[in-house]
């Protein structure tokens, strides 16, 4: 087939393409319900809920992957067309933050508490669930980021990983009744890692085109 | 330089609100430019290997085209997918090309090139697809009929002829990615 012959084909071709925008205003709140009610019907909302979202402490969990969730999007915005660009000096906010947070944790913990707050109770539920209501969110994200056209897909991939995992754990913190950030500084950043990993690796083939 | 960015800005935004004749002319005036960079750049490959490079180009562009923000300048979005898949293409065809994006202005000083012979990898990845998705981006690209005479020919309504084209151009550009590797 000459390139001529091809144009001919793709001039007749007038269909247009869902952008990302538009696949993430269809996928997301799916994404938001299937992660919500899963967490609402299996774990429930934790009894005091009214309580921990207006204590400060409690409610930095959401404040903080949430924050990161807004940080990546509008990176990854930049980086789902070609020819953008962005510093990623951003995604350094919420991480030192969170990294102050819980060396704020630690001064206000006598040292021999250390360790019972590291565990806390629920470590292993916390590993698992959040990755688990993770799933959803990336889902969306990497469905929507493939419409775009990412010159970078392992990077895209990332962004999408911790947007996705930022938001899986914030619907976990509506039912974690651990607040101490010596905890969930800890363990809502393993769990978010690992689904960044994962994400990262996924988006390096699924986001290439 | 703000002449052919204007102009080829306005072509694809015609193109994008329907109008295929402004499309279609878009695609041709930037082919030539496109040729002249792949050409300059991978001259080890050889004129025919080129053209193939050339249409994997073409093809992303048209996949991707709703990623153009109509009112971002056209040509940093269009340089920065023409160099996205003729990286791609070359290191397919296990040769590295180091294209910086600031070349591209002198590059474009190249002379156009005519089309040269007939390519066979866009062929083979046509024959790949399923026989009836074939068959329409083959009438309606070698044989230069419409969607409205293809359907007419294939017993299948205008509108269902041009689902089945998008379907088919977006399925190549998969297989060309898998392919590519």
């Amino acid at each position: 087939m000459k390139t001529e012959d091809l144009l001919r084909a793709l001039a007749e071709d007038a269909t247009p393409a869902i952008g990302p925008a538009a696949m993430l205003a269809r996928t997301l709140p799916v994404a938001l319900a299937v992660s919500g009610a899963g967490m609402w019907l299996t774990l429930g909302p934790r009894a005091d809920l009214g309580h921990a979202m207006t204590s400060l402490v409690p409610l930095l969990r959401h404040v903080l992957t949430l924050a990161l969730f807004a940080i990546s999007m509008l990176l990854a915005w930049r980086f789902l067309r070609p020819e953008g660009r962005a510093p990623l000096w951003p995604l350094a906010i919420p991480v030192l933050a969170a990294g102050t947070l819980l060396i704020w944790g630690l001064f206000s913990t006598p040292p021999d508490g250390w360790q019972m707050a590291l565990q806390g109770k629920t470590q292993m539920v916390c590993l698992i669930s959040i990755p688990l209501l993770s799933v959803p969110p990336v889902t969306a994200l990497l469905l929507a980021f493939r419409q775009g056209a990412a010159t970078n897909p392992t990077l895209a991939g990332g962004l999408a990983g911790l947007a996705g995992g930022g938001l899986g754990a914030a619907i976990y913190a509506l039912h974690c009744i651990e607040d101490s950030p010596i905890f969930y500084v800890t363990w809502y950043g393993v769990a978010i890692a690992i689904v960044t990993a994962v994400s990262t690796l996924i988006g390096s083939r699924f986001l290439r085109w | 330089m703000t002449g052919p960015d204007e102009d080829w800005a306005g072509l694809l935004k015609a193109g994008m609100s329907g109008d295929a004749r402004a499309y279609r002319a878009f695609l041709a005036a930037i082919s030539p430019v496109i040729r002249g960079i792949v050409r300059v750049r991978g001259r080890a490959l050889g004129d025919a290997q080129c053209e193939d490079v050339v249409q994997d180009v073409l093809l992303a562009i048209h996949t991707k085209r709703h990623t153009w923000r109509q009112d971002a300048p056209l040509r940093p979005w269009l340089y920065a997918i023409t160099r996205h898949k003729v990286v791609d293409a070359f290191r397919a065809r296990g040769s590295r090309i180091d294209l910086p994006v600031e070349d591209f202005d002198d590059l474009l000083q190249a002379p156009a090139e005519a089309d040269p012979t007939e390519r066979s990898d866009m062929d083979k990845l046509i024959g790949m697809l399923d026989e009836r998705s074939a068959g329409i981006v083959r009438m309606i690209g070698l044989e230069g009929n419409s969607a409205a005479e293809a359907g007419a020919q294939l017993g299948m309504t205008e509108g269902a002829v041009r689902v089945a084209l998008h379907r088919a151009l977006k399925a190549l550009a998969v297989l060309r990615e898998r392919h590519v590797e």
